[in-house]
């Protein structure tokens, strides 16, 4: 009897826990002293007191804590097919419900999974947001089937009903819908609800997300001023300090000189040279002059070819960013975010 | 012969000034003052005077023309064999063709003519020839010129088998639209005379000619 005793101990101390992170106190009184007998240990008290309380009016969230309650006695009682039968009840009251394995014994979390793999249902069917233009991008959601079954995933908003995806399945599955009407329009905005149907044989569940769905602009692009890593270069240039202009007014001058020389007539003898000095001395100077001066700036060609096939580019991706604004103007963005659960979805 | 001057004149300007329109790029218009030395037949024949001119320019694309008239009047040297002076009035037209960047085609004419007629040697002629130049500096622009005087005619009969223009030009922009001008003109011509049928003899031409000045940009 005492050994008897230590193990029912045992089990109870593995299952307390589960029992101790329910979310809120029982509205049962009943279902109130059942926890309170299997707390003290008291599994036959605590299975009697579960079952009478599952014959009064409960709520949905007790009556799955009542039989919750009950596949963690029957554990502990080592009565393995009430207990498994206990949890199949309670994840057809709460498909979402999970046991954390790391606090629960493997006895009662292989018996949870065990009643998991015997009934069929839909579970921890989940909708993230997403944001996308309109044929451009889908919604994820994914799920779990318990068993094979034909799983049907629809979209649906009053009369509306839009199919997602069709297949025989199980295990978790991942699909995509791209919120689009028959036509390729996109959905309507408004509430739509995501249905999950999963039929085997004469078994059936469905499971919904409620979600809404806004239509908003899309955003269009800004024209391009510059290009990323690409500057214009300045389109003049300042020529080094040289010889070359005093050079150059010597070359001509020179010129001058030793053509007036070389064509003076021997038998007019040579003459002052008095204009030749004149111009040529102005041209020496001035040469001189421009030698001193700081040049002026001259086109840098290399730098203005540069700056045409800059802005080419430039006026060229602004004329596709302008095509493809006209196409933004012309789509509708979607927003999707998902809605609270109403109680009691699923089923 | 001073009557052919004048109309040569007239038709040089009435060409420029009629072209402007089409030349319209940049057209040049400005006084010169010019002082100039003639030398003719012999050693002991020369002249030296001052005047005033005026030239004209016009530039569109490849194509510039340009005319030069200057009016000056000669006196004789210090140890001059000549007595008197005389007053030569000298037209100058060009039409050039830039073959690069710094070299062009030129062709036009010239014509001097003295006044009295027969103190001095009238002389017109066709001048073919080329011209370089190059910017030494910002807005300022150096020329050198060398022309063929071709199919020359003097007032006082004759030929010459070989005559030479030479030029030297500078153009330097001194503020905004106003240009300041220096120029260097060389002609020797080669003269030959056959005086009453008794055999040829030379009587070579040569002036020197610089002109100073100031021209406005349009």
């Amino acid at each position: 009897m005492r050994r008897s005793r230590l193990l029912l101990v045992l089990a109870a101390g593995f299952a307390k826990p589960v029992l101790a992170q329910a979310p809120a106190p029982s509205q049962n009184a009943t279902l109130r002293q059942a926890l309170q007998a299997y707390d003290n240990v008291d599994f036959a008290r605590a299975i009697a007191l579960a079952r009478r309380a599952l014959l009064e009016r409960m709520s949905g969230p007790d009556q799955a804590r009542a039989y919750e309650l009950l596949g963690f006695a029957y554990s502990a009682t080592d009565s393995q097919v009430k207990a498994v039968d206990a949890f199949k009840q309670t994840i057809l009251l709460d498909p979402d419900r999970e046991l954390d394995p790391r606090r629960i014994s493997p006895k009662i979390t292989s018996l949870f999974y065990s009643a998991l793999g015997q009934v069929l249902v839909v579970r921890q069917l989940k909708v993230d947001s997403a944001r996308f233009v309109g044929g451009q991008g889908s919604l994820p959601i994914r799920f779990t089937v318990t068993s094979p079954a034909r799983v049907r995933t629809r979209a649906v908003s009053g009369a509306a009903s839009l199919l997602v995806d069709s297949a025989v399945v199980t295990g978790t599955v991942n699909v995509r819908w791209p919120a689009r009407l028959p036509n390729g329009d996109p959905v309507p905005a408004g509430d739509w609800l995501i249905v999950v149907d999963a039929t085997a044989g004469q078994n059936s569940f469905s499971a919904s997300q409620p979600v809404r769905i806004v239509h908003g602009t899309v955003d269009t692009l800004p024209h391009l001023t510059s290009l990323p890593g690409y500057q214009e270069l300045p389109e003049t240039e300042i020529a080094p300090q040289s010889w070359r202009p005093v050079g150059l007014a010597f070359l001509y001058t020179g010129g001058a000189l030793v053509g007036t020389l070389g064509l003076e007539s021997a038998s007019l003898g040579s003459s002052s040279k008095r204009e030749l000095g004149i111009v040529g001395g102005a041209a020496l100077v001035t040469g001189f002059v421009m030698m001193l001066r700081k040049p002026a700036a001259r086109p840098a060609q290399g730098n203005i070819l540069y700056n045409k096939l800059l802005h080419e580019q430039i006026v060229r991706r602004n004329q596709d960013i302008a095509k493809e604004n006209v196409t933004r103007r012309q789509q509708v963005q979607l927003t999707i975010a998902p809605l609270s659960k109403p109680s009691g979805a699923g089923r | 012969m001073r009557g052919t001057g004048g109309r040569a004149a007239l038709v040089v300007l009435a060409l420029a000034l009629g072209a402007r329109p089409a030349l319209a790029q940049q057209v040049t218009l400005g006084p010169q003052f010019v002082l100039a030395s003639y030398r003719e037949v012999t050693s002991g024949l020369r002249y030296q005077g001052t005047g005033i001119g005026g030239a004209l320019s016009a530039r569109y694309r490849r194509f510039s023309a340009a005319a030069a008239v200057s009016r000056v009047s000669f006196d004789p040297t210090s140890g001059s064999s000549a007595d008197t002076g005389f007053t030569a009035t000298q037209v100058d037209a060009w039409l050039a063709y830039d073959v690069a960047a710094y070299a062009s085609l030129e062709a036009g004419i010239t014509h001097r003519g003295a006044d009295p007629e027969f103190d001095a040697q009238s002389v017109g002629a066709v001048r073919v020839g080329a011209r370089a130049f190059s910017e030494i500096g910002a807005g300022a622009t150096m020329s050198f010129r060398a022309d063929y005087l071709a199919a020359p005619h003097f007032s006082g009969g004759g030929r010459a088998p070989v005559s030479i223009d030479l030029g030297l030009e500078l153009d330097v922009r001194l503020a905004g639209r106003l240009h300041g001008t220096a120029g260097y003109e060389f002609q020797r011509i080669d003269r030959k005379t056959n005086p009453g049928g008794t055999g040829e003899i030379d009587a070579p031409i040569e002036q020197s000619l610089a002109r100073a000045g100031l021209t406005v940009a349009f």
